[in-house]
């Protein structure tokens, strides 16, 4: 079954917080529950931006999350946009 | 007065085109900061590497998209410049502007950023180059309160679909272009601004099979005109083209005399096809054979339209990134009925399938082109729920090996092989 949504963000800030990476894909968070489909991973990530616990960090071409505070900014990217 | 030296960069003033170096000096007069964008770039042109860094956090509150950060790497130098950020502006559909929104675009540029514009980038967004962090959230509250205008896409998101004129100003086309890209404008509000794939995604909208919009190599989801029944032809006006009353074209190559218009040579003999002759007079068409490529209705658009029967071919998987090399799309399904009645309920279908198994299954970074390369068409047309059929066959098949799915072999991947074996040697 599904993990709540409560739990589901709980997991992902866990992640956030204690990967080795600063900064992560969304696909990272899919394991934080295998049951929750990737739409409702991305949307639960999406409102820990908007709560201000995660932060986006975009190249222009990929976005990727971090922790509030752990991700880097002006980092170069050699990607296109 | 100019800050910097730029020798390398006044050479580009010297051809008899306009040259944008002279549109940034005159630019720098009113915005000093430009003289240092000049600078920066004359140094680039010397060391022949880019002074630009580019990603960040930046972007404004709730969006995940729409701002691209964008940093000098060479700051104490050129302090104007030291944060440059690029915002990507939702375009109308089509790009149809009155005068009054362009100036005051232009006028809310000047206040928050550079005043420096790109209309408009690849994707179809109005680019507005140049601002400081400070500077995003008053600029998109005036953007959005006092223009009503929203920003576009960027990052692993969806981008600002773009369409061709369409039916406002197009007889060939085969769909309300604009209607169906504001419609999914608005309905994917959220995967536009908030990142919600692996890596990025297009849609794009042509008309017809010419592709204005070049969405067959721009997209990963293109929607292109198309009819499915005969293309209707007026035999008197095919005459008319003959005896040289109708300039061909449109009068597109009326520049320069060409000499007699010869339906032989400039259409019949064009057809990739070979399937149009003349016959008693008349121009026919073996409808069967055409592949729609619009040449013969190019040259003799009062003769020849599109059918009747309009909806659109969906391609799909389109990319031109830095890895692995520019691809076009492939065909997926060869006809859609595209209609707001429904509202576009037959493409909402098809990006929702492939968006959901793509969320799924795609790698970081990876776009549905090179996921679909990786899976092999016949388990993405799987995918899709559609039955392959002859429109999908690129070429004739040259590999004599045959595939076998799982479920079509006895005993599966899992079969004991040993026990096999004792029975039947190798
Ligand atoms: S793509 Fe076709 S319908 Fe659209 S503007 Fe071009 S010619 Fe007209
Ligand atoms: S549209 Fe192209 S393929 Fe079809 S009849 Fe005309 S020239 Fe031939």
């Amino acid at each position: 079954m599904a993990m709540s949504t409560e739990d589901l963000k709980a997991a992902i800030l866990d992640k956030a917080l204690k990967s080795p990476k600063a900064q992560l894909y969304i696909k990272d968070f899919y394991a934080c529950d295998p049951d929750s489909s990737p739409r409702a991973i991305k949307n639960a990530a999406n409102e820990m931006v908007r709560e201000g616990k995660l932060t986006f960090w975009s190249s222009g071409s990929t976005t990727m999350y971090a922790a509030k505070g752990r991700a880097k900014n002006e980092e170069g990217d050699q990607g296109v946009n | 007065m100019p800050k910097h030296a730029t020798p390398l960069l006044d050479q580009l003033e010297s051809g008899p085109w306009p040259s944008f170096v002279s549109d940034m000096k005159r630019q720098a007069e009113k915005k000093p900061e430009v003289w240092d964008i000049l600078g920066q770039l004359e140094l680039s042109y010397h060391d022949r590497i880019t002074h630009w860094k580019h990603g960040g956090i930046v972007g404004v509150f709730g969006y995940g998209g729409g701002i691209v950060g964008r940093y000098s790497d060479v700051p104490k130098q050129f302090p104007g410049v030291e944060h440059f950020h690029t915002i990507r502006v939702n375009q109308p559909s089509s790009k149809y502007y009155s005068t009054e929104n362009l100036r005051a675009i232009c006028n809310l540029w000047e206040k928050w950023g550079s005043g420096m514009t790109n209309m408009h980038g690849s994707t179809g967004d109005i680019i507005l180059l140049g601002t400081k962090t400070e500077n995003l959230e008053p600029f998109f509250w005036d953007l959005t309160h006092e223009l009503g205008q929203d920003l576009g896409g960027s990052g692993s998101n969806l981008r600002s679909p773009a369409c061709c004129l369409g039916q406002s100003r197009c007889e060939w086309a085969c769909y309300d272009t604009q209607e169906a890209c504001h419609q999914l404008t608005v309905k994917y509000q959220d995967e536009l601004h908030r990142p919600a794939f692996p890596y990025k995604f297009k849609f794009k909208f042509s008309g017809c099979p010419n592709d204005c919009v070049a969405a067959i190599a721009r997209s990963d989801f293109a929607v292109i005109g198309t009819w499915k029944d005969d293309i209707r032809i007026d035999q008197a006006a095919v005459k008319e083209y003959i005896a040289g009353n109708y300039p061909s074209n449109g009068g597109a190559h009326s520049g320069r005399d060409w000499g007699k218009f010869d339906i032989k040579k400039e259409v019949i003999d064009l057809c990739p096809t070979q399937c149009m002759w003349m016959e008693g007079g008349e121009l026919k068409i073996d409808n069967s054979e055409c592949t729609r490529c619009m040449h013969c209705i190019n040259v003799m658009p009062r003769a020849l339209r599109p059918g009747k029967e309009m909806g659109a071919t969906v391609c799909m998987g389109a990319k031109a990134p830095i890895l692995e090399g520019a691809q076009f799309a492939t065909l997926i399904i060869p006809f859609v009925k595209v209609t707001k009645e429904n509202e576009f309920q037959d493409l909402v279908d098809l990006i929702e399938k492939a968006w959901d198994w793509w969320m799924e299954v795609g790698k970081n970074r990876e776009r549905i082109g090179e996921a679909m390369q990786r899976v092999g068409l016949p388990a993405f047309l799987e995918i899709m729920d559609v039955k392959p059929m002859p429109q999908h066959v690129r070429e004739p098949r040259s590999n004599p090996y045959v595939f076998w799915k799982e479920e079509e072999v006895e005993g599966g991947w899992e079969r004991d092989i040993k026990e096999f074996r004792r029975r039947h040697a190798m």
